[in-house]
């Protein structure tokens, strides 16, 4: 048994690891297909005029990476929904710590962060364009403030979720006040902090692209009105192909970080935070 | 006589009753007893007695509401939690009947806490840390996390982290009550061969009579509440002591006896 296991990962390394992986995820291999072919068949139905057909979107992706222009109007709204994600995450995490030993204030600001949390943040998007032009800093706007509100929230819970008999044991044991914030207060918070961010992640991207769909010359919403403009369904396929990769890039990217960050918990416990 | 170190006089505590719709209730109410430098006191009593509460009181995480606790001649505040000073700059230990351990740290990370929020964390204390997690039979489990140590791991973690730093008072509020007969066993032999060494002063909190014998000096018998003291024994079993024979020493069956009529 073991020297055909041997031979056969001497024969091709590469496809057998990627058979190997693949085998974990047949079901989620056999849903792609199926939706491709659910694709396939509306476009043969309803027409190419109205739905592409994935291998018209797959050509056109295709040259678009080849002549650069998709990849450039890609990188643009990835940078728009990077920076947003930043400039609105990182202060949400940080008011709620600065905030803990102040309750009062707290409370004082907490209908103005519900307000926030519940206004339709892409009916703003016109008032930004007003107030920082059609470049990238009112997309950038949008997007931080969409994501504050989202993880503000989540790192509130964190805090609030503090196990003050861990913080007991810490003082007794000598902690100081910052300590307590760094060594208790944060670590604990962090898990609730991941899932604020994780489902900021997917917002980032889509407030961008809908704020370039109101107004602007380049990124990939303005890639998709370009193609409304036209009559051009393919264009519009493709660039919203170009979004969801994006999507699962983030996607990734933050598994990849909780995962460094918290890897002391038990493995089923990240689990579910994840179907959360 | 020598001065005790510790001296709780008169001490009361009272529970606050939901928004004033019930009665204040009186957990601990004219409590007084003392402990000397060096000794090996345990304090038995019925669940619900406030046995927690006392030690939460001493250790300063929980303010008295009447009477005081003195330490090394400094005494505790009354009524005002801000006031309070827990641990007492690091001199009054406190393990915990749960383990309290910082489930993101790792066993070494755990036990070094103590001396790393103390500033005190260099080659010497490493060694000596290396030491007692050896000692306590925790060696190759230095990088696991608390959530893959078994229950009788996790206490040994929990009670080296406040070895480690070398508290002259160690409080323990019934530290081996969730572990099964075997584990508790080796535990309090742990425990008091690592007490020998340095002969703390100890304030050991059990519901657990043979425990109680097996490991003090004296022993004090809490009632119901409001806690009073009801019985007060001194446990004269030479030391070293066998955990494991102790129930054959011709001490242990009157003292077992005399305590088990006291507690109800």
């Amino acid at each position: 048994m073991a020297i055909l296991g041997e031979t056969q990962d001497k024969g091709s390394p590469f496809l057998s690891r990627l058979m190997a992986r693949l085998r974990g995820h047949g079901d989620q291999v056999i849903t792609f297909f199926v939706l491709i072919a659910i694709w396939q068949v509306l476009s043969l139905v309803l027409g190419v005029y109205w739905v592409s057909s994935p291998w018209g979107v797959l050509t056109r992706f295709a040259s678009g990476i080849w002549s650069g222009d998709l990849l450039v109007n890609a990188a643009y709204t990835f940078i728009e929904a990077l920076s947003g994600f930043l400039l609105g995450a990182i202060p949400a995490i940080l008011l709620p710590f600065l905030l803990r030993r102040l309750p009062m204030v707290t409370a004082i600001i907490d209908p103005v962060m519900v307000g926030g949390y519940g206004a339709p943040k892409l009916a703003l998007a016109p008032l930004f364009v007003l107030w920082f032009g059609i470049g990238m800093e009112s997309k950038v706007a949008l997007v931080a403030i969409t994501v504050f509100f989202i993880v503000y929230f989540s790192a509130l819970a964190g805090v609030r979720a503090l196990d003050t008999r861990l913080v007991q044991m810490a003082q007794v044991a000598g902690a100081s006040e910052r300590n307590v914030a760094r060594h208790i207060v944060f670590p604990g918070a962090v898990p609730y902090i991941f899932t604020g961010l994780r489902i900021a992640m997917p917002y980032s991207i889509g407030g961008a692209v809908i704020a370039e769909l109101i107004s602007a010359n380049r990124g990939l919403g303005y890639l998709v009105q370009l193609g409304a403009m036209n009559f051009d369904t393919t264009g519009i396929f493709t660039a919203l192909a170009m979004t969801t990769l994006i999507v699962f890039l983030g996607n990734w990217s933050v598994d990849a970080a909780e995962r460094r960050l918290l890897h002391w918990r038990p493995p089923a416990d990240i689990k579910m935070q994840a179907g959360t | 006589m020598t001065m005790p170190l510790l001296e709780v006089r008169n001490l009361a505590k009272r529970f606050v009753g939901r928004a004033g719709r019930d009665q204040p209730l009186w957990v601990i109410q004219d409590l007084s007893f003392s402990v000397a430098d060096g000794e090996f006191l345990t304090i038995i009593g019925p669940s619900g007695a406030g046995k927690t509460t006392l030690l939460n009181m001493i250790a300063q995480i929980d303010v008295a509401n009447g009477g005081e606790v003195k330490f090394q001649s400094q005494v505790s505040p009354l009524n005002d939690p801000k006031a309070l000073s827990p641990g007492l700059s690091c001199r009054i230990g406190y393990v915990t009947q749960e383990d309290n351990l910082l489930p993101w740290r790792t066993t070494l990370q755990n036990v070094l806490f103590p001396l790393e929020v103390q500033g005190r964390l260099d080659a010497v204390a490493r060694e000596h840390v290396a030491k007692l997690i050896r000692a306590v039979g925790l060696g190759g489990f230095e990088n696991h996390y608390p959530h893959e140590l078994s229950g009788g791991m996790r206490k040994r973690a929990s009670l080296i982290r406040t070895l480690a730093y070398d508290p002259p008072v160690i409080l323990m509020d019934e530290p081996f009550g969730a572990l099964d007969a075997q584990t508790r066993t080796q535990l309090q032999e742990d425990l008091l061969r690592l007490w020998n060494l340095g002969k703390k002063t100890i304030v050991f909190v059990t519901h657990d009579i043979g425990e109680a014998i097996a490991l003090g000096d004296r022993t004090l018998v809490l009632s119901r509440a409001p806690a009073k003291i009801v019985g007060e024994h001194l446990i004269t079993i030479p030391r070293p002591r066998d955990i494991r024979g102790i129930m054959m020493h011709p001490e242990f069956a009157g003292l077992y006896q005399r305590i088990r009529a006291e507690v109800q």
